[in-house]
């Protein structure tokens, strides 16, 4: 019988069961992922494009980040950065095992990051000329170049490390039916586009102190389902279908707060909105057009009308807790419609008796792009109203997610309302980098001083503390040229059964991952 | 009547190959592609082009459906680009969800209505018929993602009989076999009831009423037996909607499938995903027509002769 052949009979099989569905057992708890993690194809962490909170818990990395984005000892206790920056060397944790029973060590870190070469993630090591293992439990990366956001490289999901035997001997199943990694759980079970059940890894005691629990986790029995559907996802919450909800819709929090049983929690997210514009397409091709739009928007408005009043307002192009955000003040963009107006007045826009200003006879008339998110279509509504208060008239174009990237390569948008989420400076890289015209680079902003000033923050800082300083420089310059405008950055809400969960006081971790579940209790 | 099967399996060759030409076009003539969703932040520039040509992309379309036809001929269905696993094991997956609820809705709809259609007959123009047809045509127009979401309210939140979503066990089954149910027996209900209408009229129906056969035998054995021909017939048409016509079902319940997994593939442009899935549906409604002329042809000699 083929492989497919047997995928199929254990399917009809499974779909056959008459049994009930078994209630959530008592030290098991059961959560829907939020949305942007539904979907994860595989938990082979150098194949999958995106992750989610079970990643962190069957994996640890070396180093993880606390709540201000700064780096603590995981599998790594301890780490040195040379003067120059052309050496990192990493002393790991002792007493580690693998889940399958095979020591944690340097030769086993080594032939971790070896597997890096040929996959998509070759870049994460694209500076380290060699890896050496010094000894048993030190590994030392020689570097052709500094590269300080390695620490942030190591530090992501994807930096999880898998144990190199298990991931080789399983081959193509590697991350479906296995997934061998020295985190406070185990892989039990992974239907894709279902859910994934962990259970605890009884011998885990040397978690990061990210948690107050090291080890090994309170809760025995971890079952993380994959429902697409918001509605339906608060229904399982409401019903009892499931005890917690990583992500709640904005729509559904007046809702939550109506169950007696359902608790709220927010914490800090890594999303940012923006408005884009498109610097080589009129009228926008003016930076004195750019600005004035950008001090026409009302982020608190927003904030307060469309959200509720929870998040933060941005005033740049950063979240708010990364260092690099820190930009001085006078580049920092704020809402100032009188501003603005006389900005426009200043490039020749002369209101009209219809409020839309018009120059040399041409109105200033745009086309606002946005996604079919209904998110995206109330912000970018309110974005159009703000920039008519200002005089500009502007109609909106809705396009899917899935072709408007393209859209952008065509490079005939004038101004787009988007969201990215990353929590890392090389952002700016990423969508104002002059070599990427289009997609990622969606204002396609090029210009001579911004790609210095970007060279020298991806490549020429030695150390953490001048890649904060030359990022926070090209920050500053990009925004001074008025490519964007901020205008919403949300935070996270978790919705969980107050009668079955037992939250911890604080998290000290950016988002809600490992170090979180490790401090959760289910109330017995 | 073999000859005609035959000659039937035949004309299925060219359908197919020009099926996969519209399935293939149809995905690389729609904006966007796959190397975007592979490209993460920090990804240096000249990894588009190396993604690119891992993948084949960069060769021209004739070139690339060639590659892929090539595939499939040979049982090979290619290896997803996002979701980087073979599509023959991720459709291997999905299927069977999407067999037993479209297969199980398929039932219902054939059972429940039929029974509808005929109960509908039997008492032409009197209530019963009005308000079988009212309540048929009402069912029928109801979108299918605000059913799903009615009924999910009131019998799993409400009553707390059945599971909200999810695809565990049998009771998880029965929200979804009715959302998709209902509207298909709007379908079959409308047609048996016309069906049977126009069967009573045909002379044989007051030949056998003059013979004296009991009236409820003469409705539900012979009358039925010939209304069942263009019922069988457009069933036979909805086979390949087993399998494909459950995408807003499957999302607001939150169950794997074919629907599901094309849709993501769509989103996400996976080529290989993306062909496979409609390749297959297309073959499925192509197959289910055949089936719907052989059964034809089986159960009703005239219509042999009609369709070669």
């Amino acid at each position: 019988m083929t492989k497919h052949q047997r995928h199929l009979w254990a399917g009809l099989g499974l779909s056959a069961l008459l049994a009930l569905s078994a209630p959530a057992k008592a030290d098991e708890l059961v959560a829907a992922l939020k949305g942007a993690e539904v979907g994860v194809a595989t938990y082979d962490m150098l194949k999958a494009i995106n992750s989610n909170v079970a990643s962190t818990l069957i994996y640890d990395t070396l180093i993880e980040q606390d709540a201000n984005h700064g780096y603590v000892p995981a599998l790594a206790e301890s780490w040195e950065e040379a003067p120059d920056g052309l050496q990192w060397t990493f002393h790991l944790k002792q007493g580690v095992k693998f889940h399958n029973g095979v020591d944690f060590n340097a030769k086993e870190v080594a032939d971790w990051l070896a597997m890096f070469k040929g996959t998509d993630f070759e870049y994460y090591l694209g500076a380290v000329k060699e890896i050496v293992v010094v000894d048993e439990h030190t590994i030392r990366l020689d570097m052709t170049r500094p590269d300080p956001n390695l620490l942030y490289n190591l530090s992501t999901p994807f930096g999880g490390i898998m144990e190199p035997g298990a991931r080789k001997a399983d081959g193509d199943n590697y991350g479906l039916t296995a997934a061998v990694g020295t985190g406070p759980y185990k892989l039990e079970s992974f239907a894709v586009g279902q859910e994934t059940v962990l259970v605890r890894n009884d011998d885990y005691t040397w978690g990061a102190k990210t948690a107050a629990n090291t080890g090994p986790a309170n809760i025995e029995r971890i079952r993380l389902r994959e429902i697409g559907e918001a509605s339906t996802s608060f229904l399982e919450l409401t019903t009892g279908g499931v005890d917690m909800l990583f992500g709640v819709p904005q729509e559904f929090l007046s809702e939550a707060t109506k169950q007696p049983n359902i608790k709220l929690m927010t914490m800090p997210d890594q999303e940012i909105y923006y408005l884009v514009m498109n610097v080589t397409a009129a009228p926008f091709d003016d930076i004195r057009v750019r600005q004035a739009a950008a001090l026409a928007v009302n982020q608190q408005a927003i904030k307060d009308n469309l959200f509720g009043g929870a998040g933060n307002i941005p005033s740049t192009f950063m979240i708010a807790s990364l260092p690099e955000e820190k930009v001085a003040d006078q580049f920092r963009i704020k809402f100032d419609l009188d501003r603005a107006k006389a900005l426009l007045d200043e490039a020749g826009w002369m209101s009209g008796a219809d409020g839309v200003r018009a120059k040399d006879g041409q109105p200033l008339k745009i086309t606002l792009w946005t996604q079919s998110d209904s998110n995206f279509r109330r912000v970018t509504e309110v974005i159009q109203a703000q920039l008519k208060d200002a005089g500009f008239a502007a109609d909106l174009l809705t396009f899917d997610s899935a072709s408007i990237r393209d859209q952008y390569k065509a490079g005939t948008h004038q101004a787009a309302v988007r969201s990215y989420f990353y929590d890392n400076a090389t952002i700016l890289d990423w969508f104002f980098g002059g070599d990427r015209p289009g997609y990622p680079n969606i204002s396609m902003f090029n210009d001579p001083k911004a790609e210095e000033l970007r060279n020298v923050a991806m490549t020429g800082s030695k150390t953490s503390e001048e890649f904060t300083k030359n990022f926070i420089a090209y920050h500053e310059y990009i925004l001074s040229q008025f490519p964007f405008a901020p205008i919403y950055e949300p935070v996270g809400n978790i919705a969980f059964n107050g009668d079955r969960v037992i939250m911890p006081e604080t998290i000290n971790s950016p988002v809600f991952q490992r170090a979180a579940i490790m401090d959760l209790k289910l109330a017995n | 009547m073999f000859g005609f099967i035959i000659k039937r399996s035949l004309l299925l060759i060219p359908v197919f190959f020009a099926a996969s030409i519209v399935v293939f076009l149809l995905i690389h003539l729609v904006p966007g592609d796959p190397v975007d969703s592979l490209l993460t932040v920090g990804s240096p520039p000249e990894q588009r082009q190396i993604i690119t040509e891992r993948y084949g992309l960069d060769k021209p379309l004739i070139v690339q459906y060639g590659i892929w036809i090539g595939d499939i001929l040979r049982g090979d269905l290619g290896t997803a680009i996002i979701m980087r696993r073979p599509v023959a094991d991720l459709m291997a997956e999905a299927l069977p969800y999407s067999i037993a609820l479209g297969a199980s809705a398929f039932l219902f709809y054939t059972i429940v209505g039929v029974t509808l259609g005929v109960t509908a007959s039997l008492f032409q123009d009197r209530w019963p018929d009005r308000t079988i047809m009212t309540g048929v045509l009402f069912g029928s127009t109801l979108p299918s993602f605000w059913l799903g979401l009615l009924l999910m309210l009131i019998f799993s939140v409400w009553l707390r009989w059945l599971p909200v979503s999810g695809a565990r066990d049998v009771s998880s089954l029965v929200l979804p076999v009715l959302t998709i149910g209902l509207g298909g027996t709007a379908l079959v209900a409308r047609i048996t009831r016309v069906a049977m209408v126009e069967t009573q009229r045909k002379d044989f129906v007051m030949l056998l009423h003059a013979k004296g056969m009991h009236p409820l035998h003469i409705q539900l054995v012979r009358v039925l037996r010939h209304a069942l021909i263009p019922v069988v017939t457009i069933l036979a048409l909805r086979i390949g909607f087993v399998l494909g016509g459950a995408i807003t079902v499957e999302i607001v319940f939150a169950r794997p499938g074919i629907g599901t997994l094309l849709v993501r593939g769509i989103m996400q442009h996976d080529y290989p995903v993306v062909q496979a899935c409609l390749l297959m549906l297309s073959m499925a409604v192509i197959l289910g027509t055949f089936l719907g002329d052989v059964l034809q042809a089986l159960m009703d000699p005239r219509a042999r002769v009609s369709l070669s």
